[in-house]
């Protein structure tokens, strides 16, 4: 395979560009909820900037460990906020406006923000596009009893306020625990702890009320 | 906090302590919705032993604050010299019929201007690197593609709904982040479609390509002939054949060299017989995806070479239900779909 083996290609793709703006991505936004947003831990912080610094110099391989880390918390993002038959083409948006933007990223060891923020706004993107998902969305999450289908009992934690249910989604859904999503979603422990605590106590009351006749 | 709500919360927490029923009840009805590694692999991409280089806008990292100044000094120079500047023949409108492009390095032309730090290529016009220099151009708001030195690119269309490249020799680098087939690139033998990826795709002076997918899907047809091409994996296209069938980079290179053999060449009875014999024995479970492409059709394998191929591909992973021998040894693509849910490449965005 002649051409194969010489071929050079060299992936580029993730070139830092010195850009200061993440295409929508608001920081400065305000803070709902328990959203404290803080540094995760050191180890996590370490490795993140490791790889986010390989990436930017071309590492592929790199880009795919991060990819291999975080497809889990993209994923449960974006189930919070759209219907589960497009979450996957979502996450692969992310990832690819994460690999255009990444030299956008001025602090590496804030991968994990920067990334969560990306889906979010991917997700908010999405409704704005398709308007008539939002409220097929709540026709779900009004419509039957809720504890005998998984979709409605999706649609329920939906329905909750955003910190809340993104963190039960990545808890119960996903399967990652407290500290992973503190870690990977840039919230302190404290503030991922107590989401996980009201928003189970809000599906608990929500799950309650469904089953009274 | 009683120790019984302690304990629960803990299970919340980490899943250490007594688990909490109501919660194990959710997780079970929830986990059918979890990410799902198996269908959407994480990337894996080859080492390349080229260093990157820091150059074009990658300097400007040194002085990041000063790179946004940049970008609008060099947007405005350009569109003054774009606008006042005498050239030859242009299309009507150029501001919504042409992309920006970038100087790397060196001296890349467009048309037979040289750009000096940025310009704009415009519907029919060829951008040209020689050894020494590269591009990048922007595609509208969807994508970036950078052009490596020796490479010659024209623009075709320019539109919301097809933004077209004509890759005529060299190489380029795709990112694309666009619903799928807005963004297209042709080859002498086969265009390059892309489904919301990142690609690189090589064409020599024969009219010989190669496709190297490193995210998301490609597909590569002509002439009712597609390959869909999903990260780590490869195609290439010959003058005269289209597209052959897709592997992945980091199959063995016997395996690779006798795809090739197969793919393209006009081979006697015995050579055919020991090139496919040596992908099958060479073929690993994550080259199964191989092996059901060469079942299709259109690849054009006898029904013998496809009741050896549906063995191996069998041995390597098990058919599903729905799935069986005779029919596709006869040639059923539609058992091809059934299978295909279980190479673990998952499957192009739907839009």
């Amino acid at each position: 395979m002649a051409i194969a083996q010489t071929f050079e290609a060299e992936w580029k793709a993730a070139r830092l560009k010195g850009l200061t703006d993440i295409a929508g991505v608001d920081f400065a936004g305000p803070i709902s909820e328990s959203r404290t947003v803080a540094a995760p831990p050191v180890i996590e912080i370490s490795e993140d900037a490791r790889l986010v610094i390989a990436a930017r110099d071309g590492n592929r391989a790199a880009f795919g460990e991060l990819y291999a880390k975080y497809a889990r918390v993209v994923h449960g993002i974006l189930l919070t906020r759209v219907p589960p038959a497009d979450v996957d083409d979502l996450v692969h948006d992310v990832f690819l406006h994460a690999m255009r933007k990444l030299g956008s990223l001025r602090e590496a060891a804030a991968f994990a923000g920067w990334l969560a923020a990306i889906a979010r706004n991917r997700a908010a993107d999405f409704h704005r596009r398709s308007r008539e998902h939002v409220e097929l969305k709540d026709d779900v999450a009004e419509a039957g009893p809720p504890h005998a289908e998984p979709h409605a009992i999706l649609a329920m934690i939906q329905t909750l306020p955003d910190a809340y249910s993104e963190t039960l989604i990545l808890r119960l859904v996903e399967g990652l625990t407290g500290p992973e999503i503190a870690a990977r979603t840039g919230l302190t422990p404290g503030s991922v702890r107590v989401n996980l605590h009201r928003g189970m106590e809000q599906l608990r009351a929500k799950l309650g009320q469904s089953e009274k006749p | 906090m009683n120790d019984e709500k302690k304990t629960k919360d803990d299970y919340l927490w980490d899943g250490s302590g007594e688990p909490d029923p109501e919660i194990q009840r959710l997780e079970s009805a929830l986990g059918r919705f979890r990410h799902n590694p198996d269908l959407h692999p994480a990337p894996v991409w080859p080492e390349t032993a080229a260093a990157p280089h820091r150059t074009g806008w990658r300097a400007w990292l040194t002085f990041p604050r000063l790179a946004p100044a940049l970008i609008m000094a060099a947007l405005v120079l350009a569109e003054v010299l774009f606008l006042r500047w005498p050239r030859g023949p242009q299309p009507i409108n150029p501001s919504i019929s042409s992309w920006q492009v970038s100087r790397l390095a060196g001296s890349p032309l467009i048309g037979e201007n040289r750009i000096a730090e940025s310009g704009r290529l415009a519907i029919g016009q060829m951008l040209v690197t020689d050894a020494s220099s590269r591009a990048n151009i922007t595609v509208g708001k969807i994508g970036e593609v950078e052009v490596e030195p020796n490479s010659r690119v024209r623009l075709v269309q320019a539109r919301m709904t097809e933004n077209r490249l004509a890759l005529d020799r060299g190489t380029i680098h795709a990112l694309i982040s666009a619903p799928p087939r807005l963004f297209f690139v042709d080859t002498p033998s086969a265009v390059a479609v892309d489904l919301g990826c990142a690609y690189t795709l090589q064409v020599d002076d024969q009219g010989v390509g190669l496709l190297r997918v490193t995210f998301g899907w490609v597909e590569f047809e002509t002439h009712g002939q597609q390959s869909l091409i999903p990260s780590g994996a490869a195609a290439i296209t010959k003058p005269g054949i289209g597209p052959g069938t897709p592997f992945f980079e980091d199959a063995s290179d016997a395996l690779k060299t006798a795809l090739e053999k197969l793919d393209f060449e006009n081979l006697d009875p015995q050579s055919r017989a020991a090139a496919l014999h040596t992908i099958l024995a060479e073929a690993r479970k994550r080259d199964g995806f191989t092996l059901l492409n060469l079942l299709r059709t259109y690849r054009g394998m006898s029904e013998p070479e496809r009741a050896l191929i549906y063995d191996r591909l069998a041995a390597l992973i098990p058919p599903p239900p729905g799935v069986s021998r005779e029919p596709m040894v006869r040639g059923d693509n539609y058992m091809v779909g059934l299978w295909w849910d279980l190479m673990g490449v998952g499957h192009p965005k739907k839009k």
